[in-house]
């Protein structure tokens, strides 16, 4: 599953409305409890574990691809 | 492996023939013809999917190529998702493609497949396009992502039952946070379609957000809609304490606390002497029970209370849980105390969490989570824990069932029973036998509810009644049944006469059988009755009815305890009407005595019951609660009258009250309430006597009584006529009857007073 189908499966947004610059700001649903139900999801999805620094850092959809990276995540 | 790397050899070549001529429809079509004789069909265009996903799609739509049909429906699903997801066009046209395979393919593809070419899609679709999707959707009425892409077009469509439907299946079939959070954010930001029906407060020390979707979902499958109120951070004990709080302005329903001892011991993380422990917990503990009984001050809603659960281990390590200074055994010892001052509080309960801090399980919180969000709670424990809320909201809406009515055969034991084959059923103290033995075990427990058991099965009456008599394994036997009906009607025709013998609505039965076919009849045509889906395996039956939310309750009395034997007697009572001639005889027959008194605290809860309860024999249809039962009996200007009977069969408990306000000149029926479990023995006249002998002692002059109609009370409509009444006003319901008092009412000659 490609990191942007699990921000539309969690925040039920339009996949076309998703892309590497979508963030909190762009994304209404993408608040601060919505980013611990991210976090869970894509730690469940890819089967890693993210830092707290790892995490707070996820600030976008590219800066989310970058942490899954840094994880040698592929999708 | 080897033969698959073969098969792809003999494909033609599409890379350097795609090089040469790019993805040109024609080259494509070439491709695929030829393909199509070699023995890798599925190889090319699986290729040719990927490079020139146009041609590839226009080709699976044109009518001519008959393409699809060298295909298996898996493989030529494969390939239209993998044409789609490669697919970098005008998206116009791709949804002009999506649009022809959708109603050609509707009938074969998969539900992956299909969730794709909705997607293209998109959520506005034509006649012909919402027929094809209803087809696909029915095929996969629990696929996420076609639930997902229903939702959607319901949204567009702004079909809002629909819409709910959908949600609450979703949810069914997908419990990730991801996907629950987003069906609760989805149903917030819709327009309620209808007004909440139950108000659930949710007080926490920590973060409890990532609970309250779980709740939500659980309340929508019992079709509640619920409203919460979550504690602001920091706040839970300002929130019962503070008047105009957050929480008492909400004016809840019920409220669950969940206090994390973690957070209140904040120590706990470090190694702690015995004496440290105690007073850690001594403090918690006060403070805990403390705005509980705050909370009984200012509302009469259900209080469910987390059991303590703590993250941190001793500093002993595998010594600890022997250790006098041992976590578990420290926690074990004030859940202890919690839930014995939790019960000397009316309506307040303990949650067991299974929260322990034993390193062989328990519910352990996410550290990470800990740190990040205040969350004292692993997420996957939150499925569980709002099924656990929804089992205390159930009873608090009234939708607690009475009667749970069985199949025999498969059901309560196994195999089918016949003539003289009592021997054959599998039923004993190894499996398979043993698992309906378990089974059998706990339903007779059920009584200790009030909750019946009834009989609802196609048998030779004789064969299965042997069975149920003398099969020296069996626990139930016919007394545990209140009503039985084996024969080879219709088992929802049985369900009826159920009801009506036992004196309660359909809604109230819960239908148990192994078989799906009846399941199904059962609920086309009474789908008011609940119809339980057992699983195959036998030995999960009794952890299914176990987890029943409709069969809690929160408050058993002595009546509810003892309510099986009543209809036990009952039935002795209408066999003994048959046989003695003449009513009046028969009343005599029975030997009624009552015992007429002032109400107390002891049996305030009983009286909250009736009140609450009673439908048919009951005036005025008054419906006082706990707190109202507790300001009577300190109210000079009331009294409030029970009467308790029995017969030669059996004790009824306490089946009658009557609510009066006094006054010098005359006394006022408020409420005049009896259980229609003793309708047609006079009792009420026992207690309408008794209510003028008291008012005529007192010197009053007259009796006045009320009576309000309702759909259901058509039973009590009578009571002041039949005893010397005159109807002096009536206003629409409402009719006011009056007794002058110079003669009081005799008590009825059949029945004997006892002295309370």
């Amino acid at each position: 599953m490609i990191p942007e189908a699990v921000l539309t499966r969690v925040f039920g947004c339009d996949p076309n409305d998703v892309n590497d610059t979508t963030s909190p700001d762009t994304l209404a649903e993408w608040d601060s409890l919505g980013h611990i139900t991210l976090l869970i999801e894509l730690e469940s999805t890819y089967g890693v574990s993210f830092s707290p620094e790892e995490t707070l850092a996820m600030n976008s959809v590219a800066a989310v691809k970058r942490a899954l990276q840094a994880h040698d995540v592929q999708w | 492996m080897v033969q698959k790397t073969g098969e792809t050899m003999q494909a033609p070549p599409i890379r350097p023939i795609l090089d040469t001529h790019g993805s040109d429809f024609e080259v494509a079509k070439m491709l695929l013809r030829e393909s199509l004789r070699t023995a890798a069909p599925q190889a090319t265009i699986a290729a040719l999917s990927i490079m020139a996903p146009t041609a590839c799609l226009e080709l699976l739509c044109d009518p001519v190529h008959a393409i699809a049909a060298a295909f298996s429906n898996a493989d030529l699903s494969t390939l239209i998702q993998t044409a789609i997801r490669s697919f970098d066009g005008d998206p116009a046209k791709l949804r002009r493609i999506a649009s022809v395979l959708a109603k050609r393919y509707s009938e074969t593809l998969t539900g992956e497949a299909a969730q794709d070419v909705i997607g293209a899609l998109g959520a506005e679709l034509d006649p012909a396009e919402d027929a094809a999707f209803e087809s696909i959707a029915r095929r996969f009425p629990h696929h996420p992502g076609l639930l997902r892409a229903a939702i959607k077009i319901a949204d567009t469509q702004g079909d809002d039952a629909r819409l709910d439907e959908l949600l609450t299946r979703l949810g069914a079939a997908d419990g990730t946070p991801g996907t629950v959070a987003f069906i609760h954010r989805f149903r917030q930001r819709r327009q309620a379609p209808r007004p909440a029906d139950v108000r659930i407060a949710v007080v926490s020390s920590f973060t409890v957000n990532q609970l309250v979707p779980y709740v939500d979902l659980a309340c929508r499958k019992l079709n509640l809609s619920p409203d919460f109120y979550i504690s602001p951070f920091n706040s839970w004990t300002r929130d019962f304490v503070d008047e105009g709080s957050g929480l008492r302005r909400f004016l809840p329903d019920i409220v669950f606390l969940a206090v994390s001892i973690d957070d209140l011991a904040p120590q706990l993380t470090r190694s702690l002497t015995l004496e440290e422990l105690e007073a850690a917990g001594a403090t918690a503990l006060e403070r805990v029970v403390n705005v509980a009984a705050s909370f009984r001050t200012w509302s009469q809603a259900p209080l469910v209370v987390h059991s303590f659960h703590s993250a941190f281990v001793g500093p002993l390590g595998v010594l600890d849980d022997g250790a006098d200074v041992s976590r578990a055994a420290w926690l074990a010892r004030l859940n202890a105390r919690l839930a014995e001052s939790l019960r000397a509080l009316p309506l307040c309960y303990l949650l067991d969490v299974g929260g322990t801090t034993s390193r062989a399980g328990g519910l352990r919180d996410n550290a990470k989570l800990r740190h990040l969000a205040s969350m004292r709670l692993p997420p996957e424990a939150l499925p569980g824990l709002a099924d656990a809320y929804v089992r205390y909201i159930v009873p608090v809406k009234g939708l607690t069932k009475k009667c749970v009515v069985l199949d025999l055969d498969n059901t309560l034991w196994g195999g089918i029973i016949g003539e003289g084959s009592k021997d054959e059923i599998l039923l004993g103290h190894t499996s398979p036998g043993s698992e309906f033995v378990e089974f059998q075990e706990f339903l007779r427990s059920l009584s200790a509810r009030g909750i019946l058991l009834a009989l609802n099965s196609k048998n030779n009456p004789d064969d299965a009644l042997e069975a149920i008599r003398t099969h020296e394994a069996m626990v139930l036997r016919e007394t545990d049944f209140s009503a039985i009906r084996i024969n080879w009607k219709p088992k929802p025709e049985n369900m009826i006469s159920i009801a009506e013998e036992l004196n309660i609505g359909v809604e109230s039965l819960v239908f148990v059988d192994d078989n799906p076919d009846e399941r199904e009849q059962m609920r086309q045509l009474l789908p008011q009755v609940l119809t339980v889906d057992l699983p195959k395996d036998p030995a999960l039956y009794r952890s299914v009815l176990e987890g029943l939310p409709e069969l809690q309750t929160l408050a058993v009395t002595a009546e509810d305890r003892s309510r099986v034997e009543q209809y036990r007697t009952t039935r002795l009572r209408e066999q003994a009407k048959l046989t003695v001639g003449g009513v009046g005889e028969y009343l005599r027959s029975l030997e009624i005595h009552v015992a007429i008194e002032l109400a107390s605290k002891q049996n305030a809860v009983r009286v909250a019951q009736l009140f609450a309860r009673t439908n048919q024999f009951n005036v005025t249809t008054r419906r006082y609660d706990m707190a109202d039962v507790g300001r009577f009996l300190e109210d000079s200007q009331r009294r409030l009258f029970v009467l308790s009977s029995r017969d030669r069969f059996g004790a009824h408990g306490l089946v009658a009250l009557a609510l009066v306000r006094i006054g010098s000149i005359s006394w006022e029926i408020d409420s005049f309430i009896m259980s229609c479990r003793v309708i047609g023995y006079g009792i009420e006249g026992a207690l309408l006597a008794h209510l003028s002998q008291q008012a005529h002692a007192a010197g009053v002059r007259d009796l006045i009584g009320e009576f309000i109609e309702t759909k259901k009370n058509a039973p009590a409509n009578d009571l002041y006529a039949r005893h010397g009444f005159r109807e002096v006003d009536a206003r629409g319901e409402v009719h006011r009857w009056q007794l002058s008092l110079r003669t009081p009412i005799p008590f009825p000659a059949w029945i004997k007073v006892d002295a309370p």
